[in-house]
C-alpha cells in the first residue's frame, strides 16, 4: 500500500520522457507492420493498413499523458505563472485589489478567530473538549444557572456514572490578614478537593488540596494563585507554610498554583471545601459544578442522567421542587445570550464587509475584462476551450485574493491583539485569543471562495467573447453597454449594505453616547469610590457597623483637599438593589403586585458630593435614621411614579421583605432630581434614598470629591479605625462607569470601524466605475463638449448613472435596517432607529455623490481638442 | 468485432495484469497475446492500449524497462509488481462474481462461487 503510494507520488514529479513514448509507438508499428508482411502483404501496403488501423498518434500520447496522477497540475501551475505576470505586469490595479481584499479577508479571520474562541474551541486545559459545567435548572423562573446545594452535589455526585470527576465551588471573596502586610480582597473559590486534579493542574510550589483536606475538622489550608503569591509575597519560596488569617479565619499556605492558572472562574485563592451545619442546608446554595466527562460520554448523556438523579430528588425533598440539572458547555454556559449574539452579528457584520469588497473587486475585474476583450478572443481564436480560459482566469483571481489573504493575516494578528487587550480586564480567564487549524481552514477556503466569488462574473463574461466583433473592431468598443447591468447591481447591493452597518453602528455608538451622558449632573471626574465590606463575625449587628461608618465619615472629610465625602450602598450609577414597599392609605391585595422601589442607604452629605439638587423638602441631616426619625428623599420621577400628580412630601410608606412582612414606616422628607442609578433597564424603578443608619448594611461604598489622588489618604483613614479591613475595587467613578459600559464601547468602537471601511470600499467602487466609464468615453465627451455641452451638461451626463444607483442601494438597505434593528435590540442596544437611519442615509448619500463627483468633473473639464484625438 | 471501449469499464486492466502475470512482454505483445487468447475475438488498438499500461504503471501495479525483443529490436517491456499480482487476484474474483451472478439473471446454469 505504502509502496503504491510512493509510486504515485514519484509520478507527480517524474513525468516521463516524451521519446520514450514514440520510441514505443514506433516499436507497436513496426511489429504490426512486420506481422502483416508475414501474412503475405507487400511491405508498402502493410504499411499503408498499419497506418490506418494504428489511428492517430497525437491522441494515444495525450490520453497516455492525462493518466499521469496529477496530470492537471501542470496546466494549472502554467496558469499561476501566467496569472503572476499578468498581476506584475499592472502593478496598481492589481495592488488596489490586494489591499482591499486584504481588508475584507483579514477583519474576517479576525472575527472569525473571536467567534472560534468565545463559542467553540474548547477551554484550554488537558481535556478541555470533555469539562463541561453542571448547574441546575428552574424552569419556573427560567433561569438555568441556579448554583447548587452542597447535599445535592453530593447526590449528583455519588450517582453519576457518567464524570471523571465532578466537582463543586464556590465563588466568594476571600480578604487577607497578616501582620506584615496591608488586608486585601481577592476573589476566592472553596472548592472540592479534586478541583486541581480535574484540569491536571499541579502546584509550582508545595501542593494542591487532598482528600484530607476536605474532612470536617481538617486543619484549613489555602492554595494561592501565581499572581497573589508574585506581588503579596514577593515570589517568595518561604510562603509555604505561612499562617494567615482568611475572612477572619486561621489558614496555612500549602501552595501556588502556576502563572495564568486561575480556574474555575478567575479565582485567585483556593480554599478546600469544608462541610458545614450551613452548608449542609438544601436551600444554601452556592456550588458551581464542574465536570469532566469520562471518554466517550455525551454532554447529552451526562444532561439526562443528572435530571434522573435531580427529579428524585425533587420529589423528595421541598427545597428542590421545580429543579432540574443543567449540564453546558463553559461556552454555552459563560458566553451565551449577548455575548454570543453580538459575536455572531460581528461575523454577520464583516461577512458583508467581505461581499463588499468582493463586489469592488469584481467590478475592477469586469472594467478590465472590456480591455482584455482583444486577449480573450486571440485566445479563443487559437482553439482555447470556454473552460480553459474561465479556468486560467479563475486562476488569476485566487492568486489575487490569495496575495489579500496573506496581506490580511497581518491584519487579522493585530486586530486580534488588540481585542485582546481590550478585554483583559472583563473576560474569563479562560479565554484566550489564540488561532488554530479552524481558523486557518476557515482563513484558506475564505481566500479560494472569494477569488472564485468575485472572478467568476468577469470570467464567464470573458470567456464567450464576441470574436468577430471584437478582432475587426478597434481595441475599444465605445459605447457598449453590455456587462453594465452587472457592475450596476454590485454598486446598488454595496450600497444597501453598507447603509445597514452604518445604522447599526450608529444605533451602538447613540446607546453608548445615552449611557456616558446620563447624571450629567456629577463630576465623576473628581470622585473616588473605594468599597468597605464589614465581616459579619466582627460586627455583629446595624449599631456596631453604623458606628464604623460614622467614625469613618469625618476622617474621610479631614483628608486635605477633600471637599466632600460621603457612603453609599452603591456609587452612582451603577445599580442597586430594590424592595417591594407599602404605601400608606393605598391597598394592594398581593405581595407580587406591590411596587418595587431602587433603595440606596446613603450618608448625610452624599447629595452634595454628587452634586444632586433637592428639589423640594430637605436632604438628610444626622438625626435622620435614629428610631422613630424614618426618612426618605425619593427623586421626581421616583415621586411621580409612587404618587402620581400628588406632593411626595410628607407621605409615609413602608417596605416589605421577600416575605411581605412590613418594618417601620418612613416619611418621605425631600425630592431630589432624576438621577439614573441601573444603566441598563427598560422599566426604571423609582430610586429611594434612605439614611445609612436606618438599613445599618455592613457593604458599602466610599465616595470622595477630591482634585487629588484621595486613595492613599482614604486607606490610611480606614486603617485607622479598623487595621484589618481593606478598601477593595478603588477607582475613579468616571473610569467606573467606562468599566460598566464596555461592552457599548468597545463593540461601539468595532462596529463603527466596520461601518467606515465598508463605506470606503462602496465609495472606491463606485468611483472606480464612473471613472472607468468616463475613460472609456472620453472621445464622445470631447464631441459633446465641442458641440456645445457645458460643464453642468457632462457632470449630469456622467454622474446620472451613479445617483441613480446610490438611491436605489439606499432604498433596499432600508429594508435590511429593519431586522438588524431588532437583532440589536435583543443585545440590549436600541436607541431612536429613525434619527440614526436618516444620518446615516445622508452620510452615505454625500459620500457616494461625491464618489462620482470626482470623475465626472474630470470629463466635464476635459479639454475638447485632446479628447476628440485622444485614442 | 468488439473493440476495447465495448468491454466493461476496468476489464481491459484486468486482461493486461492477466497476461503480464504469466511473463514480463512489450505492449505489442501483451496486444497479439488477447488477441490470440480470444481467438481474434477481443482486438485492442494502440489507442486504448497504452493509456490502460500508463495507468498501471502510474498505479504501481506493473512497472516497465528497456529490453531488447525477439528480433533484437530495442522494446520496453512490462512485468507484472507484487501490488500488481495483489490486485490481480481482487480484480479475477471481483470478475467471477459479479459474472455468475450476470448468468444468473440470464437464467444460465453455473456455479456461484464461493
Amino acid at each position: 500500500m505504502i509502496g503504491e503510494w510512493l509510486t504515485r507520488v514519484r509520478f507527480l514529479f517524474a513525468w516521463k520522457r516524451r521519446g520514450e513514448m514514440d520510441e514505443e509507438l514506433r516499436f507497436h508499428l513496426e511489429q504490426s507492420i512486420a506481422l502483416k508482411v508475414a501474412e503475405g502483404m507487400s511491405p508498402a501496403e502493410a504499411r499503408r493498413v498499419a497506418m490506418v488501423e494504428f489511428g492517430g498518434v497525437e491522441a494515444t500520447r495525450e490520453e497516455c499523458e492525462r493518466q499521469r496522477p496529477g496530470w492537471w497540475m501542470a496546466g494549472v501551475l502554467r496558469d499561476v505563472r501566467y496569472a503572476a505576470r499578468g498581476i506584475l505586469a499592472h502593478r496598481w490595479f492589481s495592488a488596489a485589489i490586494v489591499v482591499t481584499l486584504a481588508l475584507g479577508i483579514g477583519l474576517n479571520t479576525m472575527v472569525f478567530t473571536l467567534v472560534n474562541v468565545v463559542l467553540f474551541k474548547p477551554v484550554p486545559v488537558p481535556g478541555g473538549a470533555q469539562l463541561v459545567s453542571v448547574m441546575n435548572y428552574n424552569h419556573a423562573r427560567s433561569d438555568q444557572s441556579v448554583p447548587m446545594s452542597l447535599p445535592d452535589f453530593e447526590q449528583y455526585r455519588a450517582q453519576s456514572t457518567v464524570f471523571d470527576f465532578l466537582e463543586g465551588a464556590t465563588r466568594e471573596s476571600g480578604v487577607l490578614v497578616e501582620k506584615s502586610n496591608a488586608p486585601q480582597r481577592y476573589s476566592m473559590t472553596r472548592a472540592t478537593a479534586g478541583i486541581f486534579a480535574m484540569v491536571q493542574a499541579k502546584a509550582v510550589l508545595g501542593r494542591g488540596f487532598l482528600p484530607s483536606d476536605v474532612e470536617p475538622g481538617a486543619a484549613p489550608v489555602m492554595v494561592i494563585g501565581y499572581g497573589v503569591w508574585k506581588d503579596r509575597y514577593s515570589s517568595s519560596a518561604g510562603v509555604i507554610g505561612r499562617q494567615v488569617n482568611v475572612n477572619g479565619q486561621p489558614a496555612t499556605i500549602v501552595g501556588v498554583m502556576p502563572e495564568g492558572f486561575r480556574f474555575p472562574e478567575n479565582s485567585d485563592l483556593w480554599m478546600p471545601l469544608v462541610p458545614t451545619p450551613e452548608l449542609a442546608k438544601r436551600d444554601n446554595r452556592a456550588l458551581w459544578g464542574y465536570g469532566m466527562l469520562k471518554r466517550g460520554a455525551t454532554l447529552r448523556a451526562a444532561d439526562a442522567e443528572l435530571n434522573g438523579i435531580a427529579g428524585r430528588l425533587a420529589a423528595q425533598f421541598p427545597e428542590d421542587k421545580d429543579l432540574y440539572a443543567n449540564v453546558l458547555t463553559f461556552h454555552q454556559r459563560f458566553n451565551g445570550g449577548k455575548i454570543r449574539v453580538v459575536f455572531l452579528l460581528m461575523l454577520a457584520a464583516v461577512g458583508f464587509v467581505l461581499l463588499i469588497a468582493c463586489a469592488d473587486v469584481a467590478n475592477m475585474m469586469l472594467s478590465r475584462s472590456l480591455s482584455r476583450e482583444r486577449e480573450m478572443s486571440i485566445r479563443a481564436a487559437l482553439g482555447a476551450g470556454r473552460w480553459r480560459i474561465v479556468r486560467q482566469l479563475l486562476i488569476e483571481s485566487v492568486v489575487l485574493s490569495t496575495m489579500g489573504g496573506v496581506l490580511g493575516l497581518g491584519l487579522a494578528a493585530s486586530g486580534v491583539h488588540w481585542f485582546d487587550l481590550q478585554t483583559k480586564q472583563i473576560r474569563p480567564y479562560w479565554i484566550e485569543f489564540s488561532t488554530d487549524f479552524t481558523v486557518f481552514g476557515y482563513f484558506a477556503a475564505l481566500c479560494i471562495l472569494s477569488g472564485v466569488l468575485f472572478g467568476i462574473a468577469p470570467a464567464l463574461r470573458s470567456s464567450r467573447p464576441d470574436l468577430m466583433g471584437v478582432l475587426n473592431d478597434g481595441a475599444r468598443g465605445s459605447g457598449r453597454r453590455s456587462g453594465g447591468w452587472l457592475s450596476a447591481t454590485l454598486v446598488v447591493f454595496q450600497f444597501a449594505v453598507t447603509l445597514v452597518l452604518l445604522t447599526g453602528a450608529g444605533i451602538f455608538v447613540r446607546s453608548l453616547m445615552n449611557s456616558l451622558s446620563t447624571n450629567a449632573f456629577i463630576p465623576a471626574a473628581k470622585l473616588t469610590t473605594a468599597r468597605v465590606d464589614l465581616p459579619e463575625k466582627r460586627y455583629k449587628d446595624a449599631d456596631a457597623r453604623v458606628k464604623y461608618f460614622d467614625e469613618l465619615l469625618p476622617e474621610l472629610r479631614a483628608i486635605p483637599g477633600v471637599e466632600h465625602a460621603a457612603i453609599a450602598s452603591d456609587a452612582p450609577g451603577l445599580g442597586a438593589g430594590s424592595q417591594p414597599v407599602e404605601l400608606e392609605h393605598v391597598v394592594v391585595a398581593n405581595l407580587a403586585q406591590r411596587p418595587r422601589a431602587a433603595i440606596l442607604a446613603v450618608s448625610p452629605g452624599y447629595f452634595e458630593t454628587i452634586h444632586m439638587p433637592i428639589l423640594s423638602g430637605r436632604g438628610f441631616g444626622e438625626m435622620d435614621g435614629a428610631a422613630h426619625r424614618e426618612a426618605a428623599v425619593v427623586t421626581r420621577d421616583g415621586a411621580n411614579m409612587l404618587w402620581p400628580g400628588q406632593d411626595a412630601v410628607g407621605k409615609r410608606l413602608r417596605l416589605l421583605d421577600d416575605d411581605g412582612k412590613p418594618g417601620e414606616w418612613i416619611t418621605v422628607v425631600g425630592i431630589s432630581g432624576n438621577m439614573l442609578q441601573e444603566a441598563q433597564e427598560d422599566v426604571p424603578k423609582p430610586l429611594m434614598f434612605l439614611p445609612y443608619r436606618q438599613q445599618g448594611w455592613g457593604n458599602m461604598t466610599l465616595i470622595v470629591e477630591s482634585d487629588v489622588d484621595p486613595l492613599a489618604s482614604m486607606r490610611k483613614a480606614a486603617a485607622k479605625i479598623d487595621a484589618e479591613l481593606p478598601l477593595s475595587e478603588p477607582r475613579r467613578l468616571d473610569a467606573a462607569i467606562q468599566q460598566q459600559v464596555w461592552f457599548l464601547s468597545l463593540f461601539g468602537k468595532i462596529f463603527t470601524g466596520f461601518a467606515l471601511i465598508a463605506m470606503l470600499m462602496a465609495a472606491v467602487g463606485l468611483y472606480s466605475v464612473i471613472a472607468h466609464a468616463t475613460s472609456s468615453r472620453t472621445q464622445e465627451i470631447g464631441v459633446r463638449i465641442a458641440l456645445g455641452a457645458t460643464v453642468g451638461n457632462i457632470l449630469l451626463l456622467m454622474m446620472r448613472r451613479g445617483l441613480w444607483q446610490i438611491g436605489a442601494g439606499l432604498a433596499i438597505g432600508v429594508a435590511g435596517v429593519v431586522p438588524m434593528a431588532r437583532v440589536a435590540g435583543t443585545v440590549g442596544v436600541s436607541g431612536q432607529v429613525t434619527e440614526i437611519f436618516l444620518v446615516a442615509a445622508l452620510l452615505l448619500a454625500m459620500v457616494g455623490v461625491f464618489a462620482c463627483w470626482l470623475p465626472a468633473r474630470r470629463a466635464a473639464l476635459l479639454d475638447p481638442v485632446k479628447a476628440i484625438r485622444c485614442e | 468485432m468488439p473493440t476495447s471501449t465495448d468491454l466493461l469499464q476496468g476489464t481491459l486492466d484486468l486482461l493486461i495484469l492477466q497476461t503480464l502475470s504469466l511473463e514480463p512482454m512489450h505492449g505489442w505483445g501483451v496486444a497479439l497475446r488477447i488477441q490470440q487468447v480470444s481467438k481474434d475475438a477481443l482486438q485492442i488498438g494502440q489507442g486504448s492500449l497504452y493509456p490502460a499500461l500508463y495507468r498501471l504503471e502510474y498505479k504501481g501495479w506493473i512497472k516497465s524497462e528497456w529490453g531488447s525483443s525477439e528480433n533484437n529490436r530495442r522494446a520496453k517491456f512490462y512485468r507484472l509488481t507484487a501490488a500488481g499480482r495483489r490486485q490481480l487476484e481482487a480484480e479475477v474474483e471481483t470478475w467471477d462474481r459479479l459474472s455468475a451472478a450476470i448468468g444468473l439473471v440470464l437464467g444460465r446454469r453455473v456455479e456461484v462461487p464461493r
